[in-house]
């Protein structure tokens, strides 16, 4: 494009100036690894980006290169040596997995409980808003799979003004259920005593550092922090929070992660199930199905192609078009990046799918979502405005058109 | 009373066979040809070809499949995915499909249902309808393989399809597709009583009794199976030199694993079972007069 070459565009929140897309999947160098949610602030400081190699390929796509080299029976057998190191007889847990009844979890606890013999409890940080079918398949996880469950239903007016303010400050609808999914387990695994926590899928496997793989055992940086003044939430401050918002440290402990000293009292251990274990999201589904009465959506989610994916959250949606405006990567360039690196799809194959489906606007359960949020369209468009980024995106006969697709 | 044809269907994808549940989470079960041949020795009335992306991509890729088949396969066969132009059909058939199978170039032009009819006969023309149920009990239909919503009424739109000249209906129901539990029922009765054509129904075998009970209560003309027979036939096929690894998730075949939402049948158990139950079914001819 002419204007990029002469002129510098500005990128926002550390975003690497030059896209760049993998040669392999559809991916690019535009798609953010996660940060701490409670150190995330509107400038994404300290964040880092999916790193290409000098082939043009990416780490996600490197690391599905070495999971099919990989000595899956090597690994299994380090898992039940693991597993013997922690399983208990007399009646108790010996692990906790966090999830919320999608195809994941489900495959994760009950292979641990019903193939390697423990005693898993499950825990959940509800979505902000369950869908129906979410709903219906984390009944039938814990009904028809067999699992006991502790829920935490955090207060609904805190609740919401928290999603609110991570829309406005951050745009980032889903900040305050990633904040549960990640605080929440450990803090539980404190409460019950069970000092072992399985996550399923790896986040390494999606492009977080290849570094972050090297080890199970998840960083502790991710769910504790020493320092209260360092956490934000919203990309606001606790004592903002407090101030500004009326909240009281009650009202937000359910947000924070676990104790630095308890933790230090009571170690625990977090382990993604997808290090010992060939992950493969599809055959995830297959054995939710068949284990859990894990149900797809008939039909698709909007914004890609696929059906069951993450549909337990009626925020889902919202939250991957605002990964599509921040970042100018959609859920089908997601889903289908995943898909092409187990060799699923074809590249071409995703090409098509995500010029067809990436970007297209949630209207299924936009205004139910944002007249929870109390937040009228108009100010949800302008905000969108102003977090795109001025070197993917510009303006084209009165259209916001990115400037860089992938091929 | 006419014999009830059972049609087992292969969804295609590249160069693979390939099954989901709801039409997502496409697993690979082998090649094609494979179980063309196989259902066509074991008594299968008709077999259909669905090209599983074909709409959703925009492009039509079974030629080379159907030639490789139609040679030696001496049953009707129909083709579907992705034709929207009366040449589109026009090499179907002449790569040797016998029918073809229309879905969303239709939705989008019916009228394109009459110009085919038109051109090659409404024994040629099967219009495909793909339901999702909704909340008040209506029916939608979906077009690019269960992936597009249309506002269009299904029962509606099979009565003005039948109009238009389509001779035979294909009746899909997304929400039951791959799942083993059964027929929809109520769909593929709604649709049978609106129109005079024959109804093929499809998506939901798991057992033997859901095949009589839609042809019984669902008033079906013909039956159209996958899961129940695939997975059956994936146990008795030789198992294929080639790796499989070009694309496709292939990690079922590698695993020889089994799938556990449906029950196994083969086309002889299916017909027995429907004979012991007072229909009538088409039984393969003896070979020596088919060789000669």
């Amino acid at each position: 494009m002419p204007e990029t070459s002469k002129e510098k565009l500005k990128a926002l929140y550390g975003l690497p100036e030059q896209v760049i897309f993998c040669k392999r999947c559809v991916m690019s160098n535009q798609r953010p690894a996660s940060i701490p949610e409670f150190k995330h602030l509107p400038d994404r400081r300290g964040a880092t980006y999916l790193h290409m190699d000098e082939e043009g390929v990416c780490d996600a796509c490197r690391y599905a290169e070495k999971k099919e080299k990989m000595d899956w029976k090597k690994r299994e057998q380090e898992l039940l040596k693991l597993l013997d190191r922690f399983r208990l007889n007399d009646g108790s847990y010996d692990c906790i997995v966090p999830g919320s009844g999608g195809k994941d979890s489900a495959y994760a606890v009950h292979l641990l409980k019903y193939k390697y013999g423990m005693h898993p409890l499950t825990v959940t940080w509800p979505p902000t808003l369950y869908t129906d079918y979410g709903w219906k398949n984390f009944r039938n996880w814990i009904e028809v799979g067999g699992f006991d469950n502790v829920t935490f239903k955090p207060n609904g007016r805190v609740h919401r003004l928290l999603t609110k303010l991570s829309i406005e400050n951050l745009l980032h609808p889903f900040q305050t259920f990633i904040l549960g999914q990640k605080n929440f387990a450990p803090k539980i695994a404190l409460q019950y005593k069970i000092p072992l926590i399985f996550y399923g899928e790896n986040e390494a496997e999606y492009g977080n550092p290849i570094a972050d793989n090297q080890k199970s055992l998840r960083d502790k940086s991710y769910y504790s922090t020493g320092n209260l003044n360092e956490i934000f939430l919203g990309g606001v401050s606790i004592p903002e929070l407090i101030e500004k918002h009326q909240l009281s440290s009650n009202d937000l402990k359910a947000y924070l992660p676990a104790e630095h000293q308890e933790l230090e009292a009571f170690p625990i251990e977090v382990h993604y199930l997808g290090y010992y274990l060939k992950w493969t999201p599809q055959e995830a589904y297959y054995y939710a199905v068949e284990h859990t009465g894990f149900e797809a959506r008939p039909f698709r989610s909007e914004g890609t192609y696929s059906k069951y994916n993450s549909i337990d959250d009626k925020i889902d949606d919202l939250h991957y078009y605002t990964t599509y405006i921040k970042f100018g990567l959609g859920r089908a360039s997601y889903d289908a990046s995943q898909e092409i690196r187990n060799s699923h799809l074809t590249r071409e194959e995703g090409v098509a799918l995500v010029q067809r489906f990436d970007g297209e606007f949630p209207k299924r359960y936009f205004q139910e979502v944002i007249d929870y949020l109390e937040i009228k369209p108009d100010e949800f468009f302008q905000l969108c405005d102003r977090f795109r980024s001025p070197h993917l995106w510009h303006k084209e006969n009165g259209r916001w058109e990115l400037r860089h697709k992938v091929s | 009373m006419t014999s009830i044809r059972i049609i087992p269907r292969l969804d295609i994808k590249g160069p693979n066979v390939v099954k989901g549940i709801h039409m997502e989470g496409l697993r690979v079960l082998g090649k094609p040809e494979d179980f063309a041949h196989y259902y066509y020795e074991s008594g299968a009335d008709e077999l259909i070809y669905m090209d599983a992306v074909a709409s959703l991509y925009g492009r039509n890729s079974l030629l080379d499949v159907i030639e490789k088949t139609s040679r030696d396969i001496f049953i009707p066969l129909t083709v579907g995915g992705g034709l929207r132009t009366l040449d589109d059909i026009r090499t179907v058939l002449r790569a040797g499909a016998d029918k073809v199978s229309i879905n969303t170039a239709a939705i989008r032009h019916p009228e394109f249902i009459s110009e085919a009819a038109k051109a090659f006969g409404s024994s040629t023309i099967v219009v495909s309808i793909e339901a999702i149920r909704k909340p008040n009990g209506r029916y939608e239909a979906y077009i690019d393989y269960g992936r597009e919503s249309t506002g269009v009424d299904a029962v509606e739109w099979a009565v003005r399809a039948a109009q238009l000249g389509a001779g035979e209906l294909i009746v899909t129901s997304i929400d039951r597709e791959g799942t083993g539990k059964g027929f929809d029922l109520e769909l593929t009765r709604k649709i049978s009583d609106s129109v005079s054509i024959p109804v093929i129904a499809s998506g939901g075998a798991g057992k033997l009794s859901d095949i009589l009970s839609v042809i019984t209560q669902g008033r079906a003309d013909a039956v159209s199976i996958a899961s129940l027979l695939h997975y059956d036939a994936v146990q008795r096929l030789e198992p294929r030199r080639d790796d499989f690894s070009e694309e496709g998730n292939i990690e079922f075949l590698k695993h020889k694993m089994v799938f556990l939402k449906s029950g196994v049948a083969s086309l002889p158990d299916i017909k027995e079972y429907l004979t012991s139950h007072g229909l009538e079914c088409r039984y393969p001819e003896k070979k020596s007069a088919r060789d000669l």
